[in-house]
């Protein structure tokens, strides 16, 4: 028995030495350049009556390495493979048993093939054999399905208390992997698993307390009751302590974080886990005290302190974690990281450059003004010999640094403009150009510098994106300045030397040069004749445009910069659109919609940005939903432009567009509903796809049996409908004003058909009348309401008359979280989440969210929305709303039972 | 484990290997038939001579080897449940004897049993190879004869190798002996 326990422990250790070995000879392979056909042609060796087990774990090895190698075996050679394996069942052999358990794992064919080995791996699992058990174990629990898993369930329980730990940490990885599909099962093992949890092998009880917390990982009390215990027991393993440090982290992070000064649950233990012999388990302790959330300073020293000490370790894996970390504490809280400067500035030299890297970038951020000109030619010296991912690091380090001490600009600003000059990759580049460019933006006194910088760039830059980019700068920037003509030959220069692309870039520059600058005007139009003759067509129609305008004509000196306030995405889209059709007719750029005036997206973005850059999680959700397209504002333009239309009024709110074909079909409708506020525009999106018929007088038909509060008033109709464009025709229909009119509308389109004759191409004169049945459209009350912000919710909710609250619960099902669940009620009601609510804290099990939204008429509307989630994920909600009238209360309410 | 036992299975093992230099006689067996047929009871009877009443369904394989009468005998004895059937062929490659092992009183899946056997032989791989029925629990009332199995079975559709069918009982040892001397004359010298 002892004879076998040191057998099946002696492999074991083999890798390790293997390993070793490694580093001397990694050129020598014995593997290298085997043939997959020939190994397969071997592995029929599997098949004879005698088995070799030398030979046969030989021609295993060989197929393991081809499978890591990434070599694809078919299904037929997979299938041949494991069934020869399967027949080696018959042997036993200690290292052969282990080969094929590693070859089943890996090699394992299909679901319905691989349960042949079950009978044999119980049998294994049942053996006297250490290596055995918990090999099969392992393999077993990868193939097994939940109907074996019960009748097998008593050996895996006894597995987990095996006296041999290697059998028992093979049980506990297992049912880990089973916890997905078998929950239900291996919650009964938790008396066996508590018990592992006490084992005095390190391995063992790591692997035991990670199930244990797996078990309970979707509830978060018995979490916390864990945690708890599991602190005040002796925890042993360095591993497993590191888990409960992140266990208790977690939980911490879930808490509520308590009245004004109360001391935070786990701390203490936290602290505590600072004075661990096991230098992982002080690093992670340390580590989790960072990252808390609102983390004080008096809670912070003592991390910082033993973090300070790594800094001065002779390990560099210890140095690297304890900078990094104190990098990440310094965005936050760079008075605490201060006292760690002098250990920091001698990692500077450390041979390791990823620790020099992150040691300066902590310093730059920690620094104060007057050691800043010091760092600066510290990095400097070794900013040749670190990889471009770390110079951009440091870059970007330098940009928030000058934003932090403008007087220093110009020791930073040189800086920059050094590291430019020197070799380096296209990111690396474009980092210090945006840098330089930020910096020309935010700090009025560093733009000449700057501008001088940037123009000696462009002398010697091969990025044309970088160079046409710099060139539009100065163009911009440049007349501004108090000596715009310095800026020209540099300008100039780029007109002579370079290729096409910079040419033209460079052209538009100096034309805004001769625009803004009227003593510099005769001089541009000398320099821009000479661009007259460029071989390329773009520079050429650029320069004698410009010319023109710069002498009067073509709109005058103005347009040079023409003030395009189209939205763009549209113009694209009606280009393309003009272009497909090809007609004689001017482009008629009014139908273009306008873009949306500036000042709302920038300070959309600023609203954004402070909670992107502090929670990283919760704040891109906000900057998300602010960024959701308004379609109205597009459409409003649109609609104006018809001139039957212009009596309705303003458009109070345009729907996103409804597909009313199947994909694929002779004709593409899509509709989108206007509501204005005495009636409804429905716009039909027309498109034709089939080349040989041209249809003509366009119209929709609505059949408003079912959709009483309508009535029909006219219809616009569509001469032709485009082949692959978009043309529209509108049906308008009246409800009495203000009114939440609903219901479901069938629509028929009519039109007259002209087939196209394939010999001439012409259509014929004689076209028939035809109707093509659409899909139903419906009329919700969701179609009334548009989000709007509030800044006080709570004084608009008072304001609002309490009788016209109205409050329901609905059950929303099993949904995949409360955010989901959140983001999808939002997303039907299609109103605005006010302060910040729409953000569910991580692994909240209820949550309530304010929302606002008007309804045609300018009338208002806020909801109350709580939602919890139980443990197996079913969402129930409460809606109260209160709004301007009980019958809009209702209305609201209605949405969600649509929904 | 107690030394003694440690030594008297290395002294067999010797005796065996010993025997095996004078009669290289050898077989490999594969055994089949639906589930709940009693096959590994068979490999039970015919290696130990005991008869156990609760066998558990065999989950994919078992192999066993035996030595009889100067013969070692490996028997793949396979699972008889639906999803393994189509996996026999497999394991009956290049074996000196298939059994097929029917259950003669469960008369319902005598006709799933024939079925099974046909497609299994039908397969090239298996050409010629000899195959040998047993008709088990002939013990119970009602169980199907020799010669009703054999017609039931269609066995006389097989002509293209050596079909040999026995009626057997595992639990009163019926007809054990004459299967173990069918089973030795076949193995390969």
């Amino acid at each position: 028995m002892a004879a076998t326990a040191q057998d099946s422990q002696a492999p074991l250790r083999g890798p390790e030495k293997k390993d070793e070995d490694r580093e001397d000879e990694t050129e020598f392979s014995p593997f290298y350049g085997i043939d997959k056909g020939a190994v397969l042609q071997e592995a029929r060796v599997f098949n004879d009556p005698q088995i070799d087990p030398r030979r046969c774990q030989q021609v295993i090895t060989k197929l393991l390495y081809l499978l890591n190698q990434g070599e694809v075996f078919t299904k037929k050679e997979a299938a041949e493979v494991f069934f020869g394996v399967t027949k080696l069942f018959q042997k036993q052999d200690i290292n052969l048993r282990r080969m094929m358990y590693l070859c089943i794992k890996d090699i394992c064919p299909g679901a319905d093939e691989v349960i042949i080995v079950t009978s044999s791996l119980m049998k294994d699992m049942n053996s006297k054999t250490d290596l055995y058990r918990s090999n099969s174990v392992r393999v077993l629990c990868k193939i097994i399905d939940s109907q074996l898993l019960a009748q097998i369930e008593r050996y895996l329980k006894q597995a987990i208390v095996d006296k041999s730990p290697v059998v028992a940490s093979a049980a506990l990885v297992s049912a880990l992997h089973l916890l997905g599909n078998n929950a239900e099962i291996v919650k009964r093992w938790i008396n066996e698993v508590q018990e592992a949890a006490q084992n005095k092998n390190n391995m063992v009880q790591f692997h035991a307390v990670a199930l244990l917390h797996a078990l309970r990982a979707s509830d978060r009390l018995a979490i916390s009751k864990l945690v708890s215990s599991l602190t005040k027991a002796s925890v042993k393993s360095p591993l497993a302590q590191c888990l409960l440090v992140r266990y208790v982290a977690q939980v911490i992070q879930d808490s509520q974080p308590g009245a004004g000064g109360e001391q935070r649950p786990f701390y203490e233990f936290l602290e505590s886990c600072l004075r661990h012999k096991a230098e992982v388990v002080i690093f992670e302790a340390a580590r989790a005290i960072c990252n808390l959330r609102d983390v004080t300073a008096r809670e912070l020293t003592p991390a910082i302190t033993v973090l300070q000490l790594f800094l001065s370790s002779s390990k560099p894996v210890l140095r690297f974690a304890a900078v990094r970390t104190l990098n990440k504490v310094a965005m936050t809280h760079p008075l605490a990281v201060t006292h760690c400067n002098i250990d920091m500035e001698s990692l500077i030299s450390d041979q390791n450059r990823s620790i020099a890297t992150l040691a300066i970038t902590t310093l730059l951020k920690t620094g104060s003004e007057s050691s800043v000109e010091k760092l600066l030619k510290q990095i400097g010296s070794f900013m040749s010999d670190i990889a471009d991912d770390f110079k951009i690091v440091v870059v970007e380090a330098i940009r928030s640094l000058c934003l932090k001490f403008p007087a220093k600009q110009r020791a930073l600003m040189n800086f920059l403009s050094g590291v430019l000059r020197e070799e380096g990759g296209f990111e690396y580049k474009k980092a210090i150009v945006q840098s330089i460019l930020v910096l020309i933006q935010e700090i009025p006194d560093a733009k000449e510098t700057g501008l001088g910088h940037l123009c000696e760039f462009i002398e010697d830059c091969e990025f044309t994106y970088l160079s046409t980019q710099v060139l539009h700068l100065l163009g911009q920037e440049g007349p501004k300045t108090k000596e715009p003509s310095k800026y020209i030959r540099y300008i100039y220069n780029r007109i002579i030397l370079e290729n096409a692309t910079v040419r033209a870039a460079a052209v538009s520059a100096l034309a805004n040069f001769g625009a803004a600058c009227e003593p510099l005007r005769p001089r541009i139009i000398v320099l821009l004749r000479r661009a007259l003759s460029d071989n390329d067509d773009e520079v050429r129609d650029r320069a004698t445009l410009h010319l023109e305008q710069l002498e009067g004509k073509a709109g005058g000196p103005d347009a040079v910069q023409p003030r395009l306030d189209v939205n763009l995405v549209a113009m694209e889209k009606a280009l393309a659109d003009y272009l497909a059709v090809g007609t004689d007719k001017p482009f008629d750029i009014s139908v273009v919609p306008k873009a949306p005036p500036p000042a709302r997206a920038a300070g959309s973005g600023a609203l954004g940005m402070p909670g992107a850059s502090s929670t990283s999680g919760g704040g891109a959700l906000p900057a998300a939903s602010a960024t959701r397209k308004d379609p109205t504002a597009e459409y409003a333009e649109m609609l104006r432009s018809i001139p039957q239309l212009a009596p309705l009024g303003e458009v109070f709110k345009s729907c996103e567009p409804v597909r009313l074909t199947e994909e694929d079909t002779e004709y593409a409708i899509f509709c989108v509903k206007h509501v204005f506020e005495g009636h409804i525009v429905f716009q039909f999106n027309c498109t034709n796809t089939i080349a040989e018929q041209v249809l003509e007088d366009v119209s929709v038909a609505m059949d408003l049996a079912d959709a009483g509060d309508f009535e029909e008033a006219f219809t616009i109709p569509l001469d032709t409908m485009p082949l692959n464009g978009v043309g529209q025709c509108y049906t308008v229909v009246t409800r009495p004003p203000g009114a939440i009119a609903t219901g479901k509308i069938v629509n028929i389109l009519k039109f007259k058909v002209k087939e196209i004759d394939p010999g001439t191409g012409e259509a014929e004169e004689e076209g028939y009348d035809d109707e093509y049945v659409l899909e139903d459209l419906e009329v919700s009350p969701a179609d009334y309401v548009k989000p709007t912000l509030l800044s006080n919710f709570r004084k608009s909710w008072e304001e609002l008359d309490p009788s016209t609250e109205k409050e329901d619960e609905y059950g929303l099902g099993v949904r995949e979280g409360l955010q989901e669940a959140v983001e999808a009620v939002i997303g039907i009601l299609g109103m605005q989440p006010c302060e910040g609510s729409e953000a569910v804290p991580p692994n909240a099990r209820s949550h309530t969210v304010l929302l606002a939204g008007i309804f045609v008429g300018y009338q208002q509307v806020l909801v109350r929305m709580s939602s919890g989630i139980d443990a197996a994920n079913n969402v129930a909600m409460k809606l109260v709303v209160r709004a301007e009238s009980l019958e809009l209360s209702e209305a609201v309410h209605q949405i969600i039972q649509d929904a | 484990m107690p030394p003694t036992s440690g030594i008297l299975a290395w002294f067999t093992s010797w005796l065996d290997w010993l025997r095996s230099l004078f009669f290289k006689r050898e077989m490999e067996l594969s055994l089949v038939g639906l589930n709940k047929g009693g096959k590994s009871t068979l490999v039970q009877v015919l290696t130990t001579g005991q008869y156990t009443e609760d066998t558990i369904p065999t989950v994919g394989f078992n192999m066993r080897k035996m030595t009889k009468g100067g013969v070692t005998i490996k028997m793949w004895d396979l699972g008889g449940q639906q999803r393994f059937r189509n996996l026999w062929e497999r394991y009956c490659r290049g074996v000196q004897a298939i059994v097929f092992v029917v259950d003669a009183a469960d008369l319902d899946n005598v006709p799933m049993a024939q079925r099974e056997l046909h497609s299994l032989l039908e397969k090239p791989s298996l050409k010629s190879i000899p195959l040998l029925v047993l008709g088990n629990k002939n013990d119970l009332p009602g169980a199907l004869g020799v010669q009703q199995l054999t017609d039931a079975l269609n066995l006389k559709a097989l002509t293209d190798r050596e079909v040999c069918i026995y009626s057997i009982s595992c639990k009163r040892q019926n007809n054990i002996d004459v299967t173990l001397e069918w089973l030795t004359k076949h193995a390969k010298s």
